[in-house]
Order: structure tokens, then sequence, then C-alpha cells
């Protein structure tokens, strides 16, 4: 686990300037001899504040590497040095500058030692809070993410038993009757399972998802004869090679078969299409409705869900999964970015 | 012994066809894809023994043999199925037969065997306790009309209304009988029906708008149908967040 912030993203170096702007009106507000105006303290003491800061933040981002090489502990010392001894030189320069140029904004030429040492106090208070601070949000994170992936591990799309037995029966009838065909149902079921027991996380490609879904489709073919009709559309310009979670599709299309072909008795085609969009890709799965009464007991959408939070954990925001529920037909539509997915 | 195989998928049918051959002593009536289907067959051919396939379209095993049971003379139900855990579960412990798929000739032997033993209306009430026990609601109805057996599908059905010791069931314009009380119907299908006086129920889709006479009642209007239907003062408010639902 790493235990120091990415001092160079965004959202960290926010929560430093937040922080810093809120030191800023705590030093500001609190009682003193007022001799100076509120608006243009509130601005010096800004201006010196954020400037300390960020430049704690900027030192800690480059420093990164070298301190990650250390001991945690050796590790953290030295960046709370790093920041002690920025703030001490730091303070000097100001009052420094400061005396030299006679602009008044510190404190008198007395008093450099005691404006020194207690900015360094302070950065050292804070310093203390804010490094515990982004400590404990990253464990928390390294945390969820462990627990998101305990549950994809779980969702880890599976094949159901049912699918397997009936292919089983198919094969059972088709060896006397037509072999050749039950030799490919037994190849294709072969390649389902080799993806199913073999899929532990590890990145599919959106190509080989793709002839998944065919070997799949055509087991289901057989199994129920000319009421499965299928008609798969594949844009020449998907890029086959894009990374995507292993069995992204497969349930999906297993949906359309069970909820909306099979409960039909003259049966129902499963459209699939897929397309390059902008720099990503689209996958629509169509299949038809069956009237209510004819429906299978959901389960709630389970496949569904699941689905999208592979997604969602696979590509972010990016990923998008769409369902339009019309009354007689059923659109899942898949939205993926063509980037490498966040590494697990 | 005369058998009618049931399943929506042919592979299946085919293999049991080919099994059912090798065991001899056994003559197929026929085939059917979907419950509904089989049980309108059986109510026709009388089988002896129906192989039933559970999840099928229109209706699924577990209510055809519901709906088996109560034929004259009942035929033998043997299960055929995938992999249901329930189905197991709840025939584990009875007569009842059921074969797990690819299903094995010597297991369709023993089981014909036994189908053979048990007079099919023994086996039938087993299985129609069973059913029942279970008790998912129907999908149809099972009505006879002049001799007939007639399945109507609950979701086409309007009304229900008591008179006497029968039911009528309206639906798409025709009414025929059941003898089955209202109340049981309405355990049964309560999400779909509302009772709207003592002696009826409306199914809730159906309902279109309610009319108030001049002298103080109120009737409920079914869409697609003339008649009005009187509800009860005791009923309204139930039946005014049935119409506004709708």
């Amino acid at each position: 686990m790493r235990w120091l912030a990415d001092f160079c993203s965004l959202p960290v170096l926010f929560v430093v300037m937040l922080v810093a702007e809120l030191v800023v009106l705590v030093i500001v507000i609190a009682p003193s001899d007022e001799s100076r105006a509120f608006l243009p303290r509130l601005a010096t003491t800004t201006v010196f504040v954020q400037w300390l800061g960020l430049l704690c933040a900027v030192s800690l981002c480059k420093l990164r590497a070298p301190l990650e090489r250390l001991q945690p502990l050796l590790g953290v010392v030295t960046a709370y040095l790093v920041m002690l001894v920025i703030s001490l030189a730091g303070s000097y320069l100001v009052f420094t500058l400061d005396q030299q140029l006679s602009l008044g904004l510190t404190l008198p030429a007395q008093f450099q030692t005691r404006f020194v040492i207690r900015n360094a106090a302070l950065c050292a208070l804070i310093g203390t809070a804010l490094l515990r601070y982004f400590y404990v949000l990253e464990q928390w994170r390294t945390r969820v993410r462990a627990e998101a992936q305990a549950r994809l591990d779980g969702l880890q799309a599976r094949i159901r038993p049912h699918f397997l037995f009936n292919s089983m029966n198919t094969i059972a009838s088709l060896i006397r009757t037509q072999p050749a065909a039950a030799e490919h149902a037994v190849e294709d079921l072969s390649d389902l399972f080799r993806a199913a027991l073999g899929a532990d996380g590890a990145p599919s490609t959106l190509g080989s998802e793709l002839e998944l879904v065919r070997r799949y489709l055509a087991i289901e073919q057989l199994r129920l004869g000319e009421r499965l009709q299928v008609t798969m559309q594949i844009d020449d310009l998907l890029p086959l090679q894009m990374p995507v979670p292993a069995l992204l599709l497969q349930p999906l299309v297993e949906n359309a078969v069970n909820h909306g072909v099979q409960p039909l008795p003259q049966g129902g085609t499963v459209a699939l299409r897929a397309s390059r969009v902008g720099s990503g890709v689209e996958i629509a799965i169509a299949n038809p409705r069956p009237p209510e009464g004819q429906r299978l007991p959901t389960r709630n959408g389970m496949a569904l869900a699941n689905t999208r939070s592979r997604i969602e954990y696979h590509f972010g925001w990016r990923g998008v999964l769409l369902v339009q529920e019309g009354a007689e037909d059923f659109l899942v539509t898949l939205r993926l970015p063509d980037v490498e997915p966040a590494k697990p | 012994m005369k058998a009618l195989i049931v399943d929506d998928e042919p592979p299946a049918r085919a293999r049991l066809v080919s099994l059912l051959q090798e065991c001899g002593d056994v003559e197929l009536l026929g085939e059917a894809g979907d419950g509904r289907t089989a049980v309108e067959i059986a109510a026709r051919l009388a089988p002896d023994l129906v192989l039933l396939d559970i999840s099928m379209p229109l209706m699924n095993g577990l209510e055809a043999a519901r709906h088996l049971a109560t034929l004259d003379p009942a035929p033998a139900v043997i299960f055929c199925t995938a992999f249901d855990e329930h189905a197991l579960a709840a025939f584990d412990a009875n007569a009842i037969d059921y074969l797990v798929k690819p299903i094995r000739l010597e297991r369709l032997q023993g089981a014909l065997a036994r189908a053979q033993r048990y007079s099919g209306g023994a086996v039938a009430k087993l299985q129609l306790e069973q059913l029942d026990a279970q008790s998912a609601s129907r999908t149809h109805l099972c009505v006879r009309v002049r001799g007939n057996l007639v399945l109507v599908p609950v979701t086409e059905i309007d009304y229900l209304m008591a008179e006497d010791k029968y039911v009528v069931v309206h639906y798409r314009g025709n009414a025929v009988l059941i003898e089955e009380p209202l109340k049981a119907l309405e355990t049964e299908f309560g999400g779909r029906f509302v009772r709207i006086h003592r002696n009826c129920l409306v199914a809730k889709a159906r309902l279109v708008g309610l009319v108030r006479t001049t002298d103080e009642h109120v009737f409920a209007k079914i869409a697609g149908c003339e008649v009005q239907l009187e509800v009860s003062r005791r009923n309204l408010p139930v039946v005014r967040r049935a119409v506004k639902g709708a």
C-alpha cells in the first residue's frame, strides 16, 4: 500500500490549497492587534501560505519516487523534514525580502526568529494532520478497491449449470443423428467453459469476447432449433484487440436468449450490433420481450447489474450500460471507451 | 403404455423419442413444445404417461402437471429437467419421479416401471398436493366447455363473477364456468385482480373508470366490455385506488 499521496494529482493539490486557505482564515480571524485592515492581511497571508503549501506539494510530488523507495517510517520522516525545511527557508526568505524592501508585511525586524520558528511550527502541525489524512484516505481507498475486487470475483460472470446440462443433452441427442454437429457443439462448449473457468479477472479482448458469443449462440441454436434466429453485425473498424473484462458479453446474450426468445413459442431474433463510435465502441444487443404472463420470473436483473458494475470498475464513468425496455422489445447498449482499462 | 413427450427443445424431444423406442412396450402418442399444447393434447388423447420438461414457453411444466392432474383419467407425470434445485428438492421425498438431463436409459426404464406400478391417479394426486404446496400462481385456468378442455390465460381474464357455487370467467367476450371458490382465486391471483363486490373480482389492468349513477350507486367500467359492474360501498376505496394506479 502507498503511504504517500500523489501530490501531483489535482484532487490532492486541491485539498492542499483548501487546507492552506483554512489556515489563512484561522490566522486572520484569530484575535490580534488588528494594526492592519482585514482584507490586505487576508490577501498577503493567502499568497504566503498558498505559496508555501504548493511549494511543499510540488517538492513532495517530485521526491515521490525516491521517497517511496525508502522504508515507510523513514520515508514519512523524510517527507516531514522536507516540509519543515521548506517552511523554514521560505519564511526566512520572505522575512528577509520584506525587511529589505521595507514593505512591513510581516513583523518588525527584531521578531525574525519568532516569525520563522512559528511558521515552521504551524507547518509541522498542519503537515502532520494532512499527511495522516492522505494516508488514511489512501488506506480507505485501498480497502474499497479490495472489496470491489472481491465482489467482482464473486460476480465474475459464470455460465449457468442449466446451460451445461441442456447442452450436454443436446449433444447426446445429436451424437447419433448428426455426429458432425455434435462434434462442433463439443468444441464450442469447451471454448466457453475454458473462458468461464479461466476468467479470474484477467482481461480478454473484444475480438475473443465476440467469438465466444458466436460459439454460445451456435450451441443455443442447436438446442432451440428454428426458434432462435441470430443476426450479428460487426463493424470492420472495430478494435478487436481492445482489452475488455472476460465474459463481458456472453451473460447479456444468454439473458437475451433465456428471457427474450425461449419463453416465446414462436421464438425470436437476438440481434447483436457492434460498431465504432468516435474513439470508443458501441455494442447493442436486442431481443424480443415476451408479453406479460409469458415472462420468466426475473432475478432482478442480476446479470445486468453485474455487468454494469464490472464495466464501471474497468472503464470508470466513461463505460456505459443502457437498458431500454419496450413493450415488445428489449435493448441493452454498451458504450466502452477505447482505452487501456484501469489495472485492478 | 401410451406416452406424450413435452419439451420445447427439438433435440431433447428427439433424444427422448429414441430412448423410448429402446424401452419397448411404449407407444408414442405425440410431442408438444409447450405446457399448454401438452395439456390440450393430453385432454384429447388421454395418454398414460407424460414426460414433461419444466422450463417451457406459454406454460411451464409444473403448472402443466397441475392441470394434467385434473384430467380423468389423469396421466402419470415424469419430470425431465436439466438442473432445477427446487424441483429436485420438492420431489425428492415423494414417489413422483423426475429425470435429469441428459437422461440415462436405465433411469428412464426405472421411471417407466414405476409409472406402470402406480395407477395414474395415485401419482397424479401426490403430485397435485406437492404442487399446491409450492403454490405458485397458475398462468392458465383449466375449464371444461361441453366436455372439451379449454385453457384460459389468466392475463386475458376481464373479470370473475361468482354465481351460486360456480365462478363465471369472462375473457375476450366469452363466459365460462369454473368450480373454484372466488376467495381461493382472489388469494392465488391477488396482485392481478381487485374485489369490487362480494361476488366479483376485476382485473386491475382492465379497470378503466368508475361511474356514479343518480341514486348514488357506483359502477366500474371494464375495457372492451359493454357491461358495467356494481362496486359495493365497502370496496369502493380500494377500487378507487386501483383505478388511479392503472
